[in-house]
């Protein structure tokens, strides 16, 4: 017997086999316009890598924003909850969970069985988001592996002041005219968005162990602002696109 | 949609007249009878503002309406209206055109009221009386309504200290605006007129006091939603007032016979919530329903918390003064926080919705501090950042995300 769990995001949808005890197979992609689709092919890209037959998926648990329009899902949970268990199956010490996704940013502190405490999410501008990053990176020419890279070479950071998605591109057009290296003003744009992470925090009370999940946590960029902010060391899943579809598959088994 | 087509009609009394005993025979199909008479309520307040059926005092939502009733005066709340006007989801374009005089820093209920009294919707005053509770943006409204309208503005300024003395010299302050505004409109008041109003207020503040125990029952017998909405109108807009008396008392028998019968709102109610703060969102939105859908209950909500003690007709300024002293919400935060932990032990609730909309920013600015205290006591707590009238700082998505995951850490404990 194995369960599923299906995270529809708002840019990638992520599947999870979970046999109960760990992760048979996964797989990512795009969510693109249609996240019916999406589910479905993700799902079934999941389950052919897992050599699995669908009739053997004893239940399915769908999250993410595209959580209700997953028809094979019998339960439907939110990706803060999902985030949380799949956080602390992987990490068991884990109170804290910081999930960066696609459209929003969310902190999640947990109880030692990684059930929800409380969390604090982002407002709904994309700012500290995924979607940011891609912007930015866009703006700058980049792909997202040659942005996370950037911030390594960086010599200072330079600051971004606006966290509009809109006008931190403007204010990077207007760095790269006056000539700003590129590398630096990545640096800046991580740690722009590692404060308004930390902010969002100190709404809470962070505890120690904290797990870095979502797909920003494939950014060693990232990881890197976020330590240098919280002064803290992170978790961070092998996989932390699929935290929470693993969290939705432990949910299932349930 | 616009209002302006209905404007001719809209702007006369005659027109409530005629249409309060229609409506009310409307309502009466579905809904309960202190519906009724706060439809009965509007139109004709609506219909003497109207009207001019006497003199128009417009107030802010916490200025003692007491005073205006004694002075024979029909009370004006626009921030009532504002929200009545985003219940029918027509705010947008009244908050637009609002956001042109003022700045679009101030509160939506504000802009939305100034907008529709550019349009020409509401009622023109004969003064404005505000007072400095609660809200921030409400001196700078007012005074901005009075110039456009071409009337006087008083402004009462309510102490925050509590020095000794303090109450009486407020008492002072309030008798002396009082004599001065019914002066100025030509207006008979004499203080055994607000005694008189005070009598009825007692009446009133004692059946909420009963309504208020009758709701600790399980299952909570009448939905939060509809106390954050004319409930909490009433509170604002009644006290002091023979329909103020009427309301409460067709309440009162509601909410009894509900809990005798044992029935309650919701068919299943698995967990209870406390609403904090004393609005919610008004244009039509799916929070309710959602909690209903989960078996959440809202059993009780801060806004009809009664905070004042009973209201005395021997010394009714000291009593106004009292009351308007007591607001939690213009007090130190410790002293909301013990109201809010008192409630939720009251209440029984598993969890407390925070709706912070964002133009309070004297109550929301509070609400981190009390959730840590609520959640010291193991209770569930959510901040709902939102807007209460502006439909379009509301989204669904990221509103139900956060309901959902809160509920599922309900289920959770």
């Amino acid at each position: 017997m194995a369960f599923a769990g299906i995270d529809v995001g708002s840019l990638a949808t992520k599947a999870v086999i979970f046999d109960g005890q760990r992760v048979v197979s996964y797989a990512v992609r795009r969510t693109g316009a249609d996240s019916l689709n999406a589910a479905i092919a993700c799902f079934k890209e999941a389950l052919s890598l897992s050599g699995l037959d669908e009739s053997r998926i004893e239940r399915v648990v769908a999250t993410g924003y595209g959580r209700l329009r997953v028809p094979f899902a019998q339960r439907e949970v939110t990706e803060i909850t999902c985030h949380g268990r799949g956080a602390s199956f992987l990490f068991p010490m884990t109170r804290t969970v910081i999930d960066i996704g696609g459209q929003d940013s969310k902190i999640i502190t947990l109880d030692g069985k990684g059930r929800v405490l409380d969390f604090v999410m982002n407002d709904k501008c994309a700012a500290g988001t995924g979607r940011f990053l891609e912007v930015m990176a866009q703006a700058l020419e980049l792909n997202l592996e040659e942005f996370a890279e950037q911030a390594f070479k960086a010599r200072r950071p330079l600051p971004i002041n606006s966290m509009c998605t809109v006008f931190a591109e403007s204010e990077i057009i207007s760095l790269l005219a006056e000539g700003a290296r590129k590398e630096d003003i990545v640096w800046g744009l991580h740690l722009s968005i590692a404060r308004r992470i930390l902010g969002m925090a100190r709404r809470l009370a962070i505890e120690d162990e904290i797990t870095f999940t979502g797909g920003v946590a494939k950014n060693k960029g990232m990881i890197r602002a976020l330590k240098a902010v919280l002064g803290r060391p992170l978790n961070v899943p092998e996989e932390p696109q699929i935290t929470g579809a693993l969290g939705a598959a432990i949910l299932a088994s349930l | 949609m616009d209002l302006r087509g209905l404007f001719p009609i809209l702007r006369h009394g005659a027109f409530y007249r005629l249409v309060r005993p229609l409506v009310c025979l409307y309502v009466r199909k579905d809904r309960n009878p202190p519906f009724r008479l706060w439809v009965d309520f509007l139109c004709r307040l609506l219909g003497r503002a109207y009207g001019k059926e006497g003199r128009t005092i417009w107030v802010n939502a916490f200025f003692p309406v007491e005073i205006v009733y004694a002075m024979g005066a029909c009370p004006f709340i626009p921030e009532i209206h504002a929200s009545l006007v985003a219940y029918f989801n027509l705010s947008r374009r009244p908050i637009e055109l609002g956001g042109v005089s003022l700045s679009t820093d101030i509160c939506s209920f504000f802009r939305c009221a100034m907008g529709l009294l550019e349009d020409g919707i509401l009622p023109k005053p004969d003064i404005v009386l505000s007072s400095s509770h609660l809200c921030d943006g409400a001196a700078k409204f007012f005074s901005e309504i009075a110039k456009l309208v071409g009337v006087r503005h008083a402004f009462l300024g309510v102490p925050i200290v509590r020095v000794r003395g303090v109450k009486e010299r407020f008492a002072r302050q309030l008798r002396d605006l009082t004599f001065e505004v019914a002066e100025s409109l030509g207006l008979t008041f004499q203080e055994k007129m607000l005694s008189a109003v005070l009598e009825k207020a007692r009446i009133a503040w004692r059946l909420i006091r009963e309504i208020n125990v009758l709701r600790r029952t399980r299952p909570a017998p009448f939905p939060g939603s509809e106390g954050l909405s004319y409930v909490a109108g009433m509170n604002f807009y009644a006290m002091g007032s023979d329909e103020g008396v009427r309301f409460f008392a067709a309440l009162r028998e509601y909410v009894h016979k509900r809990v005798q019968r044992k029935r309650g709102y919701l068919k299943h109610e698995r967990w209870r919530v406390l609403w904090l703060h004393h609005i919610r969102p008004y244009y039509p939105n799916p929070i309710f329903s959602f909690l209903g859908r989960h078996g959440v209950s809202v059993p009780f909500e801060e806004a009809n918390y009664l905070y004042w003690p009973e209201p005395d007709p021997t010394s009714p300024f000291l009593s106004i003064a009292e009351k308007l002293l007591s607001n939690p919400w213009y007090s130190p935060l410790a002293d909301r926080i013990e109201i809010v932990k008192k409630m939720a032990a009251d209440y029984g609730v598993h969890g407390a919705i925070h709706f912070s909309h964002w133009g309070c920013r004297q109550t929301s600015s509070g609400a981190m501090l009390v959730g840590e205290a609520l959640r010291e006591m193991g209770i569930r707590f959510l901040v709902l950042p939102g807007d209460g009238c502006d439909p379009d700082n509301f989204s669904a998505g990221q509103t139900l995300t956060r309901l959902c995951a809160f509920v599922e850490s309900l289920g959770a404990e």
